[in-house]
């Protein structure tokens, strides 16, 4: 909102020049965000937080500048000398709902003259961001920028009947704004009506039909307190704020009505009564009166503040205190909506006594025992070791267009948001292999030959009326695992290479990955795989599909992982000192020709089967194929480590045991041995 | 037979670690390898010979006697030639030491985590815990129960996205729903932080993503009050920008707390002790030295980081602890708002833009 220091000057005298009254106000809480000069006059843009609508005018600001400065009073326009009797019976005023208007006082001024305003209403105006319209519009909007109060006016001529009535809008009920947009209503909007039709949006916008024109002669002033929620809703329904909603959804003064109306009449050069007045309050409201211990400023702040300083800072911000020997029984000003408890007050007392009071003290609390955070130790651990591996973490945005969700996998029900930034930005990650993709063709567009990166993040989907959160962390490798240089070859990246990294994260935490072949939309079929922890599926990797890269324009193969991490924390176990077995291993080498048909992966399980009980491990050392072995086989080499819990084996012992071991192996899996 | 060759074997090596053990040179050790390793007329070849003469029930002992004569002698040479550097500087074994070193890749953490995870450690090295909470919160945590009911217009400060068919549901504008549900969840004294993910519905600009992180932190007991709130919140800052910045608390409004402050601290570039006057001179001429074109604090001596405040009596009894024996104090701060001010992050877009060009500059 503006502020015209000149304009202010008129209510307040302070000494402060420009620099100093923008410390003091945004150290009072009205953070000054830019000091402007519009029409040669000083005018501050002051930010005001949704608490504060006493604040949304010059007569707040004001205030707060009396308050600050200790003193007693600030200067308000001279309006008591106008009375308010008004004896004209032109119409009843009914408010239908007493909890939708708390307040509604109105006046008839007659024979107006419209025109232009005076210049210097106009300049002032101009300088507050108002369009001047003309005389009659600019006194509501020059009441409004003084104390706060939104008014509306009416061309009296075109009120019909004897009754204005403040009640719900019906259904198919429309109404053209000022602005000359048609508003279809229902009963979430208050209307201001006459006998037949609607007149106002009340607290929102006047109608067209009844507002001031250059014919109008006679006009009637509105000055009404509404119900911030009902006006809320309603411009929330429509879709936009006027000034004037603007003030009431956050809650105006209901003791403003009538000096706000006086306001007007006296800027209208109005000198006599008017000749219609009307007020209805059918329910006044009761001040809102706080207990406050005088000590509790004190003890929420860690200060000590003395009761005298407490209460003659309430009295400056116009409470009015009660003393009752340890406590106080504040009364709050009917412009402060926003107090309602003790810690408001301490707040005004601390405001004004100054923030800079408080002393830096460090609490001796603590929680009752230290819960170290298991997930974060071991998603820290997994971090180091792919930084050390030369992956960088990237974070993406949590949505993504329908069709990155579905190139992951088009059976999972997406969550869709309502109200997206866009159709890019409309559903929740089902996964976080579009993000990584797309930063990978960033890069590569920058010409980065190693793309190797990761991704901390969570995945969402729906099931049977649940919403699915699930924390992940996703890996993926494109181009050149080792660049060409003087030493090294060039090497891409390659399956085995990215299903070693993740075996290696499995080690790392001493976990026992199992891969299964498993299809997935994202990734090719032949290099699809599901990774099991003692039978549970804790990941998925494998090489992304064609498609799915080539929506990204990646031509080359990339590879990637999603591990979830929920499942493999719970899987890290704690473990206890194990020994170790100091007696001699020994090797034992075995090179066999096996059909192309069989998997190393059965292979391997029928070792797992076959496996004695001395045998502590077992690689794969060679895969050979050349003119050597026949084409529809493959040669392996392994080396078999034997070694025994409780004793040395010898020699003869490890041989035979070897050679049985390899004899079943080559009768099961029907091996040629070399 | 064996015996003999024994004690001939034995012979060969006693002369052979006599020799080697006056050699100096790389030159003398090249000849006395040639010597006793030579293909044709080498010692242990000689030796070979004999096995011709052998009796066939003798030849693998032997042969095995003279192969352990050979690597004994092929051991002791390399162990030598290593020691007085004969391999370096020999024709065959070219090398150049000052070739440029490989580029081993490395890897980094993204900015904002790394980030995160410095403010983190600040306070677990506090005694705080971390509790985390999902990104989809129930709109009742994320507002109501934080005394932001419907309609409140705290809630058009934090545009928010709905999820459609969940009409309870929004994606955390902030990280403070965590405050419900650990308070629903534990009894004081509580003390932890909440770091994470939160989305508004900004277009993206050099200061918005609809997209950021905040950290978010609460403590409760008895007896807490607003100095431990500076306390706690100097102690951080000082800590994270360095230990000469300054704290001005400013008047806020966060609909959770009462009283709240938005926390400045001083610009760390161009005025840290402003505020803290030094002895013998005065506030003012410790404002006067913020630099009017600073690029950090924009002339204004302070940087806003923080909002803070102690939790509204309203939100403790929405979470079942009684406002008059407890309080508690939170504050939260947006992580990529601070990396922006320590690091210099010109355009906030950028850290989602995941150039590995720029990733490599941080972390």
């Amino acid at each position: 909102m503006r502020i015209n220091i000149d304009y202010l000057r008129k209510f307040i005298s302070f000494e402060q020049d420009t620099k100093a009254l923008q410390d003091l106000l945004t150290v009072s809480g009205l953070e000054v965000a830019e000091v402007m000069t519009v029409e040669g006059q000083t005018v501050f843009e002051i930010e005001i937080t949704p608490n504060r609508p006493d604040w949304l005018s010059h007569y707040g600001v004001a205030r707060e500048i009396a308050a600050a400065n200790g003193q007693a009073r600030f200067l308000p326009l001279m309006v008591d000398g106008i009375a308010l009797v008004g004896g004209e019976k032109r119409f009843a005023i009914a408010i239908e709902d007493a909890s939708d208007c708390w307040r509604y006082s109105g006046a008839i001024v007659r024979d107006v003259r419209v025109g232009e305003s005076d210049p210097a209403v106009q300049k002032l105006l101009i300088s507050l961001g108002l369009r001047p319209i003309n005389n009659i519009v600019d006194v509501s909007n020059l009441v409004m920028m003084t104390c706060g109060q939104p008014l509306h006016i009416f061309d009296l001529g075109q009120l019909q009947g004897e009754q204005i009535r403040v009640r719900r809008a019906k259904k198919n009920e429309k109404i053209r704004l000022l602005d000359e947009r048609e508003v279809a209503l229902n009963e979430d909007f208050l209307l201001i009506a006459d006998a037949s039709r609607p007149l106002a949006l009340a607290g929102i916008m006047g109608g067209l039909e009844s507002g001031i024109s250059p014919r109008t002669r006679h006009i009637f002033i509105e000055s009404a307190c509404f119900n911030p929620l009902v006006i809320r809703r309603a411009s929330r329904l429509l879709g936009f704020k006027t000034d004037a909603s603007y003030r009431f959804e956050r809650g105006m003064d209901v003791e403003a009505t009538i000096p706000a109306l006086k306001m007007a009449l006296l800027l209208l050069g109005q000198t006599q009564p008017p000749s219609y007045f009307q007020d209805v309050y059918p329910r006044p409201l009761p001040p809102t009166v706080v207990p406050l211990d005088k000590d509790y400023p004190s003890r929420l702040t860690g200060i000590n503040i003395e009761p005298e300083t407490s209460s003659a800072i309430l009295q400056r911000l116009g409470f009015q205190l009660q003393d009752q020997g340890s406590r106080w029984q504040v009364q709050v000003p009917s412009h402060r909506v926003d107090v309602s408890c003790k810690q408001d007050l301490v707040e005004e007392i601390i405001r004004i006594h100054g923030y800079g009071h408080l002393q830096a003290q460090m609490p001796l609390s603590t929680n009752p025992f230290l819960r170290i955070d298991r997930e974060r130790e071991i998603v820290q651990r997994l971090k180091n070791q792919l930084a050390a591996s030369g992956f960088n973490e990237v974070i993406n945005y949590v949505f993504q267009s329908p069709e990155e969700n579905a190139l992951y996998d088009p059976q999972l029900p997406p969550l869709a948001l309502k109200n997206p930034l866009g159709k890019d930005f409309s559903v929740m990650k089902n996964s976080l292999l579009a993000g990584m993709l797309k930063n990978t063709a960033f890069n590569a567009n920058q010409y980065w030959e190693r793309i190797a990166i990761f991704e901390i993040g969570n995945v969402f989907g729906q099931h049977e009326g649940r919403i699915l959160e699930e924390k992940k962390l996703a890996i993926s490798a494109y181009g050149l695992k080792q660049k060409k240089d003087w030493r090294s070859r060039e090497e891409a990246f390659d399956f085995s290479y990215f299903k070693s990294l993740l075996a290696m994260l499995g080690r790392l935490m001493r976990l026992d990955f199992a891969f299964k072949k498993q299809a997935h939309p994202a990734y090719i079929d032949t290099c699809s795989f599901a990774i099991e922890i003692a039978g549970r599926p804790c990941a998925r990797l494998g090489e992304v599909a064609p498609e799915f890269c080539r929506y990204y324009k990646l031509e080359r193969p990339v590879f990637a992982a999603e591990i979830d991490l929920q499942a493999l924390v719970a899987a890290v176990g704690e473990k206890r000192f194990s020994g170790t077995n100091r007696f001699p291993a020994v090797r034992r080498d075995f090179t066999f020709l096996m059909a192309k048909t069989v998997s190393y992966e059965e292979l391997r399980s029928c070792l797992e089967r076959l496996q004695p009980e001395v045998l502590e491990s077992f690689e794969l050392t060679d895969v050979f194929q050349g003119p050597s072995v026949p084409a529809d086989k493959v040669s392996f080499s392994m080396g078999f480590t034997y070694r025994a819990q409780d004793r040395t084996l010898t020699g003869d012992e490890v041989n035979a045991i070897h050679l049985e071991f390899t004899a079943k192996m080559v009768e099961q899996m029907h091996l040629i041995q070399r | 037979m064996i015996d003999g060759l024994k004690k001939e074997i034995e012979g060969v090596r006693r002369s052979f670690l006599n020799e080697i053990a006056q050699i100096q040179s790389p030159e003398k050790l090249a000849a006395l390898k040639e010597r006793f390793l030579s293909r044709k007329k080498g010692i242990v070849s000689q030796q070979l010979l004999k096995l011709r003469d052998c009796a066939a029930a003798e030849k693998p002992v032997a042969g095995q006697l003279i192969n352990q004569l050979k690597m004994f002698i092929e051991t002791e040479l390399a162990r030598i030639e290593e020691k007085i550097g004969a391999r370096r500087g020999t024709q065959e074994q070219w090398s150049d030491c000052s070739l440029p070193a490989s580029d081993l890749p490395i890897g980094r953490f993204h900015l904002i985590a790394e980030i995160q995870r410095q403010i983190e450690d600040i306070f677990l090295n506090l005694g705080y815990e971390i509790a985390s909470g999902p990104e989809v919160e129930l709109e009742e945590y994320n507002f109501t129960a934080l005394n932001i009911p419907e309609y409140h217009p705290a809630r058009d400060e934090q545009d928010t996205f709905f999820i459609e068919g969940f009409a309870n549901m929004v994606l955390r504008t902030q990280t403070s729903p965590m405050q419900i549900r650990y308070m629903l969840d534990h009894q004081p004294p509580l003390k932890i932080i909440s770091p994470g993910k939160v989305c508004r519905k900004d277009d993206p600009d050099a200061t918005h993503t609809p997209v950021f992180h905040q950290v978010e932190g609460l403590l409760v007991d008895q007896g807490i009050h607003f100095s431990h709130l500076k306390g706690t919140l100097e102690v951080f800052c000082r800590s994270f920008f360095g230990p000469d910045v300054n704290l001005r608390f400013r008047p806020g409004y966060f609909p959770f707390t009462e009283p709240s402050a938005e926390v400045d601290i001083s610009c760390f570039m161009c005025s840290p002790r402003q505020g803290i006057p030094p002895a013998g001179t005065s506030a003012a001429d410790a404002a006067s030295r913020v630099q009017s074109d600073c690029k950090v604090c924009k002339g204004s001596g302070w940087l806003e980081i923080l909002g803070s405040g102690m939790v509204h009596p309203q939100v403790l009894l929405n979470c079942h602890i009684d406002p008059e024996i407890y309080s508690g104090f939170a504050f939260g701060m947006g992580i990529e708002r601070v990396a922006m001010i320590k690091l210099g992050v010109p355009d906030l877009r950028m850290l989602y833009e995941n150039d590995l060009r720029l990733l490599g500059q941080f972390g």
